[in-house]
C-alpha cells in the first residue's frame, strides 16, 4: 500500500516555470532610502510614506517570532529585493499587456480575459510586486465597487485608504506585519458601498516570479452596511532551490449587516521533496467585525509553501457579530505549516465557528494553533472548534495547539481534536467493492475535508479538490 | 558541614534571595547527593523567575510570590494531634507528618508494613537504600530548565523514600502530610517512589496548613513505575488560601506498567502542579485525573505531559475546574507521541465550569503527534450551569441555590469519586459542598 500512497503525493509541482519578462527591480537590502524610493516610484502621497517609515521604524525595534512550530535559518532581510515590477510598464487596456504574461496566467489556468467573462469572475492579477490588470472594473463601478490595485486606490481613493489602512492590522502589530507595512508595494482593494450585493466573485491572483525578491503585497477589502462580498485568492511562484518571502498583510473591514467571504488556495513553491527552496509563507490576514450583526469568513486550502505561518483571525467587536473558519492545510515532504485561527469575541452574543483540517504526509510538520477569546462582556458568546488530523506515514508530525481563554460565565466554548490515519480497514471496503487504492485514498482525503470544501465557491472547490490529489500524489500507503 | 555556594551568585535577585538559605543544608553522607544538590544550585543561580512571556508561565503571573520573602525554618511550629485531626485518612497503612518541612515523629504513625514494602525518611534511606535511590533521584524531574524544580534539588533534604520489591503489595495508601504552619516558611519536601516487578501501591500526598499564613511550598516528587507495576498517586493540595503551591511530579513508567494519578487542588493563593509522564516500556497505561475548585482570587494552574515514546501505550485524561469569584484556572495539557508510538491510544478532556462574572479560564490542550497508527483525542469545553438542567431541579422544588450546589458538585463529584479511599472521598466530597454553598 505504501508505493501507491507514496505515488499519490510527490507530484511536481506544475506552476514552477519561470517567465522569462524583463523586469525592473531595486536593489537588494532595506533602509529608509529603500522605501522613499519605493514611495516616489509609485508617486504615494506623504502620508503613505510616513505610514511607511512609521512602520519601519517600529520594524527595527521588534525581534522575529520565535514561537512558531517551525524551522528555518535565519532571514537574511538585507539579501531581498523589495520591489520588482514587470518591465516595460504596463499600459490601461488588456490588449497592451505583455504577451509573455498573458501567456503565464494561460498556464496557472486564471480565468482572466475572455475566461474571465465565461466564468463571471472578476480578476486583479499581482505579478511580483505590481498589480497587472484588474478585469471587469467598469462593470463594478457601475453599482459603485471599488475594486483594483491598492496603488490605484492610493491615488483615486487616499480618504478611503487613509481611514482604513492599518486599522485592523496595526503597524506595529507582529515583526512581518510591520516589514510589510514598510515595503508593500501592491495589493488589491476593494470597496463595497452601503447595501450593495457584490454581483460576482472578486479574485485575485499573485505571483512571485523573480528571484531573490520578496511579495509584501497588502489587500484591503472594506464592506460597508448591509454590504456583501465574495473574494478569492490565489497564489503560484515558480521553483527556485532558494527561499523567498512572503509577507502580506490582508485587512478586511465590516460594518453592520455587512457580509465578508475571503477564500484562499495558496499553492506556493513548496521546495523539493527535500526542503531546498520554496516560499516562507508568513502572512498576516485578519477581519474586523466592527458592525451589529456583520459576518466575516474566512476559507483557506493551504498546500505550497515551504513554511506557512497563518492565523487568519476575525475579531468579533460588533453585537452578534460572526466569525467562521474553515482551512485545510496539507503539507507533504518537508513543508512546515503552522497555521489556525484567533477569535476575539469582544461584543455580546458573538459566534465563532473554526472547522481546521489538516493533513500530514512525507517528513513534514503540521501545526493548528489557534485562540478563542471570549472577553468579559461578551454575554452569551458561542464558539465550536473541531480540528480534525490526518497522518499519511511514519515520518510525519501533527500537532494541536488551541488557547482558550474565557473571561464570562455565559459563553460556552468547545473544542474537539481528533488524530487519525487512512484506516486499513476503510481501504479494504473500498478496494472489495472494485474501487482502486489510489482512488480509495482520493475518496477518503475529499471526505475529510469536506466540511470545509463545501464553503468554498464551485469553481475553488473543484480546483483544491483537484490540487490535492496532485499535491498527495506519492505519498499515501 | 555546609553545601559550597555557587560559583557565581543568582543572575536574579529573587533566586537569590530565596537561594540565601541553602547553605544550611546539611553535607549528605553520599558523594553523588552532594553533587546532584551543588549542580541543581549552580542551576537555579542561572536562571530567573518565569514571567507571562515565558510560554510555560503565560498565564500565570508569579508576580505576587516575588513581593514576599521565604526561608526554609530551623524548627517546626507546634502542632498537636487534635489539629490535623481532620486531616487522617483512616484507611492508611503508614502515615508520616512533616511540619513546616520537617518530621514530626510524634505525629506520625508507623506500623508494621508487610514485607517488600519500605517507607523510610529520605535522609535515613539514604544511608539505608543508597543503591536503590542514587539512579532515580533528581534524575527524573528537569532541573535544567525548571527553576523550581532546581530549587528543590539544591534544597534536597527532608523527604520520603517509598520502595515496594518485586511482587509486593500493600492496598492501604501510605499517607503523606505536609503541614505548614509558619509565616514566611518555604517547604522544600521530596518524595521518591520506586518500584519493581509487580508490585502495587496507593501513595497518598497531602498538603494542609493550620492558619491562614503565607508560605511557599515547593515539592517535588518522582515515580518510578516497573514493568508490571501499579502506583495510585493521590494529591491533595489543601494550603492556605494565602500560600503558594509549587509542585513538579515525574514519573517513568516501564512496560505495561499502570500509573494513577489523581490531582485535587482547593487552596493556594496561586499553585502550580507540573505533572509528566513518560512512557518508557510498551503497552503502559496512564490515568491522569484533575479537579481544581476555586474561587476568591485564587489561581490554579495545572500543566500536564503526557509523553508515549513507545508503542500499544494508553492514557485518559480528565480534567475539570471549578471556578468561582474571580479565580483564575489555568490547563496546559500536552500528549505527546513520538515517532515510533504506533498504537497509542491517548485521550484528554478539560471541562470547565465559571461560577461569577470575574472568575475566567485559559485552557489549552495540546496534541503534538509524530506517529500515523495512533488515536488521540482532546476536548475542551469551558461553560456555566446548564439552564435546563437548572429549571428541572427547580421545578422538582429545590431553591435555586440548592440545585446550584448540586449541579456544581455532581460536575466536581465524577473526579472525586474515582478516588478508591472512602474517608478520603467522605472529607473532599464535604469539602465540596462547603465551597460550592460558599461560591453561589
Amino acid at each position: 500500500m505504501s508505493t501507491v500512497l507514496d505515488n499519490l503525493v510527490s507530484q511536481p509541482y506544475k506552476h514552477g516555470f519561470v517567465t522569462d519578462i524583463e523586469s525592473e527591480s531595486a536593489p537588494k537590502g532595506l533602509s529608509e532610502d529603500t522605501i522613499r524610493m519605493i514611495s516616489a516610484k509609485k508617486n504615494e502621497p506623504e502620508w503613505l510614506l510616513e505610514f511607511r517609515l512609521q512602520a519601519y521604524r517600529h520594524w527595527l525595534t521588534m525581534t522575529e517570532p520565535q514561537w512558531p512550530n517551525v524551522h528555518y535559518p535565519k532571514i537574511d532581510f538585507q539579501a531581498i529585493s523589495y520591489y520588482a515590477a514587470p518591465k516595460p510598464k504596463l499600459k490601461k487596456s488588456m490588449d497592451e499587456v505583455d504577451p509573455e504574461l498573458l501567456k503565464t496566467f494561460e498556464k496557472l489556468g486564471v480565468p482572466m480575459h475572455e475566461r474571465a467573462a465565461l466564468a463571471g469572475v472578476a480578476v486583479d492579477v499581482i505579478f511580483d510586486s505590481v498589480s497587472v490588470t484588474t478585469t471587469y472594473k467598469e462593470k463594478l463601478a457601475e453599482v459603485g465597487i471599488i475594486f483594483g490595485s491598492i496603488s490605484d486606490a492610493v491615488r483615486d481613493h487616499p480618504e478611503l485608504v487613509r481611514k482604513y489602512m492599518g486599522s485592523v492590522v496595526p503597524v506595529g502589530d507582529n515583526y512581518y506585519a510591520a516589514l510589510n507595512s514598510a515595503v508593500f508595494t501592491d495589493g488589491s482593494f476593494c470597496f463595497i458601498p452601503k447595501g450593495v450585493k457584490c454581483p460576482m466573485e472578486l479574485s485575485t491572483y499573485f505571483r512571485i516570479n523573480t528571484q531573490d525578491s520578496g511579495q509584501f503585497e497588502r489587500t484591503l477589502i472594506i464592506a460597508e452596511e448591509g454590504a456583501q462580498v465574495s473574494y478569492l485568492e490565489g497564489c503560484t511562484a515558480p521553483k527556485f532551490d532558494t527561499n523567498q518571502l512572503h509577507a502580506a498583510v490582508v485587512e478586511l473591514v465590516a460594518l453592520d449587516n455587512a457580509d465578508i467571504k475571503y477564500s484562499t488556495v495558496q499553492n506556493w513553491y513548496a521546495g523539493d521533496e527535500n526542503g531546498v527552496g520554496g516560499i516562507y509563507n508568513f502572512v498576516t490576514k485578519r477581519g474586523l467585525c466592527k458592525g451589529h450583526n456583520s459576518k466575516i469568513s474566512w476559507t483557506q486550502v493551504e498546500t505550497g509553501s515551504a513554511i506557512t505561518w497563518k492565523y487568519p483571525s476575525c475579531v468579533l467587536l460588533g453585537d452578534n457579530s460572526i466569525g467562521e473558519f474553515y482551512s485545510v492545510a496539507l503539507t507533504n515532504h518537508r513543508q512546515q505549516a503552522d497555521t489556525g485561527t484567533k477569535m476575539i469575541h469582544i461584543g455580546k452574543n458573538t459566534k465563532s465557528t473554526i472547522i481546521s483540517k489538516g493533513i500530514s504526509a512525507g517528513q513534514s510538520n503540521n501545526s493548528y494553533r489557534g485562540l478563542v477569546k471570549i472577553g468579559p462582556r461578551a454575554e452569551g458568546a458561542r464558539n465550536f472548534s473541531q480540528c480534525d488530523s490526518m497522518l499519511i506515514g511514519t515520518q510525519c508530525g501533527a500537532n494541536t495547539f488551541p488557547y482558550i481563554q474565557v473571561q464570562n460565565p455565559t459563553a460556552k466554548v468547545e473544542h474537539e481534536a481528533t488524530t487519525s490515519k487512512i484506516g486499513e480497514d476503510q481501504l479494504f471496503y473500498f478496494q472489495s467493492r472494485g474501487i482502486p487504492t489510489e482512488e480509495a485514498v482520493s475518496m477518503i482525503i475529499n471526505g475529510f475535508c469536506k466540511d470545509v470544501f463545501q464553503q468554498l465557491p464551485m469553481e475553488f472547490a473543484v480546483e483544491a479538490t483537484k490540487l490535492l490529489g496532485l499535491k498527495l500524489e506519492g505519498s499515501v500507503g | 558541614m555546609i553545601v559550597k555556594a555557587a560559583s557565581h551568585p543568582a543572575a536574579h535577585p529573587y533566586v537569590a534571595s530565596l537561594l540565601a538559605g541553602s547553605t544550611a543544608v546539611a553535607k549528605s553522607p553520599a558523594a553523588w547527593l552532594d553533587a546532584r544538590r551543588a549542580a541543581a544550585l549552580e542551576r537555579a543561580n542561572a536562571l530567573a523567575v518565569p514571567t507571562t512571556r515565558d510560554e510555560e508561565w503565560r498565564f500565570t503571573d508569579l508576580t505576587p510570590l516575588t513581593k514576599l520573602q521565604f526561608q526554609p525554618v530551623s524548627a517546626a511550629g507546634n502542632v498537636s494531634a487534635a489539629d490535623i485531626a481532620a486531616y487522617a485518612v483512616t484507611e492508611a497503612a503508614v502515615r508520616l507528618v512533616f511540619v513546616d518541612g520537617i518530621y514530626a515523629p510524634t505525629l506520625s504513625r508507623r506500623g508494621a508494613l508487610p514485607a517488600g514494602i519500605t517507607v523510610e525518611l529520605l535522609e535515613v534511606a539514604i544511608k539505608s537504600h543508597g543503591a536503590l535511590i542514587e539512579p532515580h533521584l533528581a534524575q527524573l524531574v528537569n532541573n535544567d530548565k525548571d527553576l523550581f524544580a532546581s530549587l528543590n534539588t539544591a534544597f534536597l533534604q527532608h523527604g520520603v523514600f517509598i520502595h515496594a520489591a518485586k511482587n509486593a503489595a500493600l492496598k492501604a495508601p501510605i499517607h503523606l502530610l505536609f503541614v505548614v504552619t509558619r509565616k514566611g516558611a518555604a517547604a522544600y519536601p521530596r518524595c521518591l517512589i520506586v518500584t519493581d516487578t509487580g508490585s502495587e501501591i496507593t501513595v497518598i500526598e497531602d498538603y494542609v496548613a493550620l492558619g491562614g499564613e503565607a508560605y511557599l511550598t515547593n515539592a517535588v516528587t518522582e515515580v518510578v513505575v516497573a514493568p508490571n507495576a501499579s502506583v495510585r498517586h493521590i494529591k491533595l493540595q489543601r494550603e492556605s488560601d494565602q500560600a503558594f503551591h509549587i509542585g513538579t511530579c515525574a514519573a517513568t513508567l516501564a512496560k505495561d506498567a499502570r500509573y494513577l494519578a489523581h490531582a485535587v487542588t482547593f487552596g493556594a493563593r496561586l499553585s502550580r502542579n507540573n505533572l509528566t509522564v513518560t512512557q518508557q516500556g510498551e503497552g503502559a497505561h496512564a490515568q491522569i485525573d484533575g479537579i481544581a475548585l476555586i474561587g476568591g482570587r485564587q489561581l490554579a494552574d495545572t500543566h500536564t505531559l503526557m509523553d508515549h515514546t513507545q508503542p500499544n501505550g494508553t492514557c485518559v485524561q480528565s480534567h475539570k475546574t471549578i471556578v468561582g469569584g474571580a479565580g483564575h484556572a489555568v490547563f496546559n495539557g500536552k500528549v505527546f507521541v513520538r515517532p515510533g508510538a504506533q498504537l497509542t491510544d491517548s485521550s484528554q478532556q478539560s471541562r470547565n465550569l465559571l461560577l461569577s462574572d470575574k472568575a475566567h479560564v485559559d485552557t489549552k490542550p495540546q496534541l503534538e503527534i509524530f506517529a500515523d497508527d495512533v488515536k488521540c483525542a482532546h476536548g475542551a469545553t469551558v461553560g456555566q450551569l446548564d439552564a435546563e438542567h437548572l429549571f428541572y431541579l427547580k421545578s422538582r422544588g429545590l431553591p435555586e441555590a440548592q440545585a446550584r450546589n448540586l449541579l456544581t458538585y455532581a460536575f466536581g463529584a465524577e473526579i472525586i469519586d474515582r478516588i478508591p479511599v472512602p474517608s478520603l472521598v467522605a472529607q473532599l466530597e464535604k469539602s465540596v459542598m462547603a465551597r460550592t454553598e460558599a461560591s453561589v
